[in-house]
C-alpha cells in the first residue's frame, strides 16, 4: 500500500459497530412512522443475508467465523443498503444487493479494513444500474399500510400505483428539465402537498433523526467532528451559491442537505473508516469532494441520489489524497514529504 | 515481445533483413525506402478501391432498404403502390417538429390517392439528450402509428418507449399511439395520464415517455392541418408556410 | 509438428491475447455484450490477423527493417478496410452493430504485436497459422465474455444470431420473465466478468504448478529410493 496504515482501528471494531448501529434507531423510527413498517423488513433481510454471505465467504476463506462475525461491521453495511434501497423493493433486490456488497465489495478486495469501496454503496450503485427501474420507486409519505407492503416485497404480482410516488429529488427533476412548463423548484416543492416545505413531507423528518444519531456518534467519539461538517458545509455552500443566482432552477441548501442520503452520508458513509482518507486534512477533502460531487450528480445528473456514486468516485481518490495531505516524515531535514513534494 | 524466443526453429531464412542491407550510401537507402513504402501504398489502395467498387452497389442497396424498412414500421407497404421515396417534399426547420434542420416528407399514395405521410420529427426534453420519431400520419388525420429511430433513454428504465427494448412484446408502450386521430391532441388530450392526458406511462419512468408523448401529439397537430397542403405540392419542392 | 503445437498452446492459453497479454481490451471490453456480437468481431478479428501474418510473413524479405511498422500498419489497415466493407455489404444487420468497432481493429495491438514478434520472423505457412491461433484464443476469450454478459444480463444465449445465419433465433435459457440483470450487459460488467475470468485463468495455472511441483518431488523422492 502507499503509505500509513489504512485503517485506524480503535479498541474493538465491534462496539463500534454496534453503537453506529444504535445511531441510525432514530432516522429508523421516523421511517416507519411515515413510510411504514416495511423497512423493518428490509432490514431484517439485509441482516440475515449480510451474516450468511458473510459466513460462507469467511469458511471458504478459512478465517475465523466467530470473531469476524461479531464486529458488526456486515450488520452495519447490511443496515445502510436496507436505508439507501425503495422500501418496497422486492426482496430478491436487496438480497442481490447485500450478497454484492458483502461478496464483492468486501471479500474479494480482502475483508474488513482491505476494500477500497464502500460495500454499502457498491452494493446501491450496482443495483440501480442493473434495476433502474425498482430500484426509483419509493412509497408514497403517509402510506403506512405494512399488508401492502409486504405484497410489494414478497409478492409475486406487484400493484404499485397506488404505493409509489416520486421523491422530492426526482419530482424537482424531472419538472425542472421540462422546458415548456416554465416551472420553478418553489412551484414544485411549493405547490405539491405531498411535500414538506424543507426536504420533502417524512424525508425531513428522517433526514432529523439521522443527524440526531449522527451528533451522539460524535459525542460519543465514535466519528469525527470534521467529515460531516465538511460534508454538510460543502453540500450547504454549493447549493447556497447557485440558489442565490436563480432561486428558481436551483434547490436551497435546506432542501439538498434534508433530502435523499445527505445525512445519512454525512454522518454514516462518509465517515467510513476504511474506504476514506487517513489524515486529517484528507478526511475533509475527502468529505467534502463526495457533498461536491453530489450535488452536481443530483443537479445534471441522470439518476437519483448521487452520494452512492459520488462516494465511489471519492474512494478512487484515497489513496491520492492521502499521499498528498500526508505531513512531512519526522526527522527529515529537508522537510520534504517522502513523494518529494514541498511541504 | 519481440525477444529471439519467439523465432520457432521451423526459421528458415536469415535474420532480420534490413541489418544486413545497411551497407550502401545513406541517399540510396532512404530512396529504396521511399519506392518500397510507395509500392506498398499503391498496391493496398488498389485492393481497397477495388473492394469499394465491389461492395458499392450492395451499400446503396442497403442504405434505401434500411430508410424503407424503418419506414415499414410505421407503414406497411402494402397500404401503398408509389415509389415513397422518389414522391418526397421539403418540410423547413420547424420547432413544432422539434427540427432545427429541413427535413424530409415521404406521401404514399394508393391508386393516386393520398393514404398517408411519412415524416421525421424530435423530442428534445428526454431524459438523456434527442429522440428521434418516426411518424406517419393517414389521409384522414389519424396516427398510423410512430416509432423511435434514435434515442439514448436510460436502458432498462426509460428505454421501452422502443419497442425493440420493451418488455411487454405483445402489447409495446407506444402501439398505443396508432389509430388516435389529431382530434385528440387538439381537445389537449395527448398527454400522459400523470399530466391529465389518455396515455400510460410506466411507473417511475416518466420523463421518456412525457417527452415522446408531447412531441408525436405536436407533431400530428402540425402535419394534419397542413396534410392537404403538403399532398398537394409537386414532389421535390419545399413547403412555403404562408406568414401568419 | 512440435513447433505448430506451440503455437496452438501459445495462441490458445499461454500467451492468450487476452488472459495472458491483455491486449486489444477496448473492442474487447466494448463489444461483448452479447455472445452474436462478441464472437462475430472475434471472427473478423481471426480474418484479419491471420491473413495480415501471412502478407507480412510472405513480403517479409521485401520489408526495409525501418519502416517496418508503417507498412505493417499499411498492411493491417488495409484488409480491415476490406473486412469492415465486406461485412458492410454482406452482413449489414450486424455491422450497424458491430460498424464502429471493425475499425478499431486496425488498432487492436494484438494484431501488431504478433506480426512484428512472429510473422516477420517465421515463414508463412507458420506465420498464418500463429495469426489464426492467436485469433481463435482471442474468439474464445471475447465469447465466453459474450455469452457470460448475456445470460446474466438478460437469460439468453445468441440472441441477434438472425442477423449473421438468418432463420435462427436466440436460446431463451432463463425463464421468459426473468428480470435481468442490467449492468453485465452495459460497460461496468464487462470489467466484472473480465476480471473473474483472468482470476479464473491463474486460479487455473497456479493449481497446474503446483501439481507440476508435486509430480516432480514424488519422482525425486522415487528416483532416490
Amino acid at each position: 500500500m502507499l503509505n500509513s496504515p489504512y485503517i485506524t482501528k480503535p479498541a474493538s471494531v465491534s462496539a463500534v459497530m454496534f453503537k453506529v448501529l444504535a445511531a441510525l434507531l432514530p432516522g429508523i423510527a421516523a421511517y416507519v412512522w411515515f413510510f411504514g413498517a416495511g423497512i423493518l423488513l428490509q432490514i431484517a433481510l439485509a441482516s440475515i443475508t449480510a451474516l450468511a454471505a458473510e459466513a460462507a465467504v469467511l469458511a471458504m476463506r478459512g478465517k475465523p467465523l466467530g470473531l469476524f462475525l461479531k464486529d458488526g461491521s456486515a450488520l452495519v453495511t447490511a443496515w445502510l443498503i436496507a436505508l439507501t434501497f425503495p422500501s418496497i423493493a422486492p426482496w430478491w433486490l436487496i438480497v442481490l444487493g447485500v450478497l454484492v456488497a458483502i461478496v464483492v465489495a468486501k471479500h474479494l478486495y480482502g475483508g474488513l479494513g482491505q476494500n477500497p469501496f464502500n460495500p454499502a454503496m457498491v452494493a446501491f450503485c450496482v443495483m440501480i444500474v442493473a434495476y433502474p427501474q425498482l430500484m426509483s420507486q419509493w412509497p408514497a409519505a403517509g402510506f403506512t399500510d405494512f399488508a401492502a407492503e409486504f405484497r410489494a416485497i414478497f409478492g409475486a404480482d406487484r400493484h404499485l400505483d397506488a404505493i409509489v410516488m416520486a421523491t422530492p429529488l426526482d419530482a424537482l427533476r424531472t419538472v425542472l428539465r421540462l422546458p415548456e412548463t416554465r416551472a420553478t423548484v418553489e412551484g414544485v416543492l411549493g405547490s405539491n402537498a405531498t411535500f414538506g416545505n424543507i426536504g420533502g413531507r417524512g424525508w425531513e423528518w428522517v433526514a432529523l433523526g439521522y443527524l440526531a444519531g449522527g451528533l451522539w456518534l460524535i459525542q460519543q467519539g465514535v466519528i469525527s467532528w470534521r467529515v460531516p461538517t465538511a460534508f454538510l458545509a460543502t453540500l450547504g455552500l454549493i447549493s447556497g451559491a447557485f440558489a442565490l443566482v436563480d432561486a428558481t432552477q436551483y434547490a436551497g441548501p435546506t432542501f439538498h442537505l434534508f433530502t435523499g442520503g445527505a445525512m445519512l452520508g454525512a454522518f454514516f458513509i462518509a465517515t467510513d473508516p476504511v474506504s476514506g482518507a487517513t489524515t486529517v486534512r484528507g478526511q475533509i477533502i475527502f468529505a467534502a469532494g463526495i457533498a461536491l460531487l453530489t450535488w452536481i450528480i443530483r443537479t445534471f445528473g441522470a439518476y437519483p441520489d448521487g452520494i452512492a456514486f459520488a462516494t465511489l468516485l471519492m474512494n478512487i481518490c484515497v489513496p491520492l489524497i492521502d499521499m498528498r495531505t500526508q505531513r512531512p516524515v519526522f526527522g527529515r531535514k529537508t522537510g520534504k514529504t517522502p513523494d518529494g513534494r514541498q511541504p | 515481445m519481440s525477444d529471439p524466443q519467439d523465432r520457432l526453429p521451423l526459421d528458415d531464412t536469415p535474420p532480420a533483413p534490413g541489418e544486413v542491407q545497411r551497407q550502401p550510401g545513406a541517399m540510396k537507402v532512404s530512396a529504396r525506402t521511399a519506392t518500397v513504402l510507395l509500392l506498398f501504398t499503391i498496391v493496398f489502395t488498389a485492393l481497397m478501391a477495388f473492394t469499394h467498387d465491389m461492395t458499392k452497389p450492395i451499400l446503396d442497396a442497403s442504405a434505401q432498404a434500411q430508410k424503407l424498412k424503418l419506414i415499414g414500421e410505421v407503414l406497411p407497404p402494402t397500404l401503398y403502390d408509389n415509389d415513397l421515396l422518389a414522391d418526397a417534399v421539403t418540410l423547413p426547420a420547424t420547432p413544432a417538429l422539434g427540427l432545427d434542420e429541413p427535413s424530409l416528407a415521404y406521401r404514399a399514395r394508393k391508386g393516386g390517392e393520398p393514404v398517408a405521410l411519412v415524416f421525421e420529427a424530435c423530442a428534445n426534453n428526454g431524459y438523456s439528450g434527442r429522440i428521434g420519431l418516426v411518424l406517419a400520419v393517414l389521409a384522414d388525420g389519424r396516427l398510423r402509428a410512430v416509432r423511435v429511430s434514435q434515442h439514448k433513454e436510460t436502458p432498462g428504465l426509460g428505454d421501452y418507449i422502443d419497442p425493440k427494448k420493451d418488455k411487454n412484446k405483445s402489447n409495446p408502450w407506444i402501439e398505443q399511439f396508432s389509430g388516435q386521430g389529431y382530434d385528440l391532441a387538439l381537445g389537449g388530450h395527448w398527454k400522459v395520464k400523470k399530466d391529465g392526458g389518455r396515455f400510460d406511462a410506466r411507473a417511475g419512468a416518466t420523463i421518456s415517455a412525457r417527452a415522446v408523448t408531447n412531441a408525436s401529439g405536436k407533431a400530428l397537430i402540425w402535419i394534419a392541418e397542413r396534410r392537404a397542403a403538403l399532398f398537394a405540392l409537386p414532389a421535390g419542392t419545399t413547403l412555403q408556410e404562408k406568414t401568419p | 509438428m512440435n513447433a505448430y503445437r506451440e503455437i496452438t498452446h501459445n495462441g490458445l492459453w499461454k500467451q492468450n491475447a487476452v488472459l495472458g497479454q491483455m491486449l486489444g481490451l477496448c473492442s474487447l471490453l466494448a463489444i461483448s455484450n452479447t455472445a452474436v456480437n462478441a464472437i462475430s468481431l472475434g471472427l473478423a478479428t481471426i480474418l484479419v490477423m491471420g491473413m495480415a501474418s501471412l502478407i507480412v510473413s510472405t513480403l517479409r524479405g521485401l520489408i526495409p527493417y525501418e519502416i517496418r511498422i508503417p507498412v505493417f500498419i499499411l498492411i493491417i489497415a488495409a484488409l480491415v478496410t476490406v473486412v469492415d466493407m465486406a461485412m458492410n455489404a454482406w452482413l449489414h444487420e450486424l455491422y450497424l452493430v458491430l460498424g464502429i468497432f471493425i475499425p478499431l481493429i486496425v488498432v487492436n495491438c494484438i494484431v501488431l504485436a504478433r506480426v512484428e514478434a512472429f510473422a516477420a520472423k517465421n515463414p508463412p505457412g507458420a506465420a498464418a497459422f500463429d495469426g489464426v491461433m492467436m485469433g481463435i484464443g482471442f474468439v474464445w476469450v471475447i465469447g465466453l465474455l459474450g455469452a457470460i454478459r448475456e445470460f446474466v444480463g438478460q437469460g439468453t444465449l445468441f440472441a441477434g444470431i438472425d442477423m449473421v445465419i438468418p432463420g435462427l433465433s436466440a436460446i431463451q435459457v432463463l425463464p421468459e420473465d426473468y428480470p435481468g440483470f442490467l449492468i453485465a450487459i452495459l460497460p461496468p460488467g464487462a470489467f466484472f466478468v473480465l476480471g473473474l475470468m483472468i482470476a479464473g485463468r491463474n486460479w487455473l495455472d497456479a493449481r497446474a504448478n503446483e501439481r507440476a511441483r508435486q509430480r516432480l518431488l514424488l519422482a525425486g523422492q522415487s528416483s532416490h529410493a
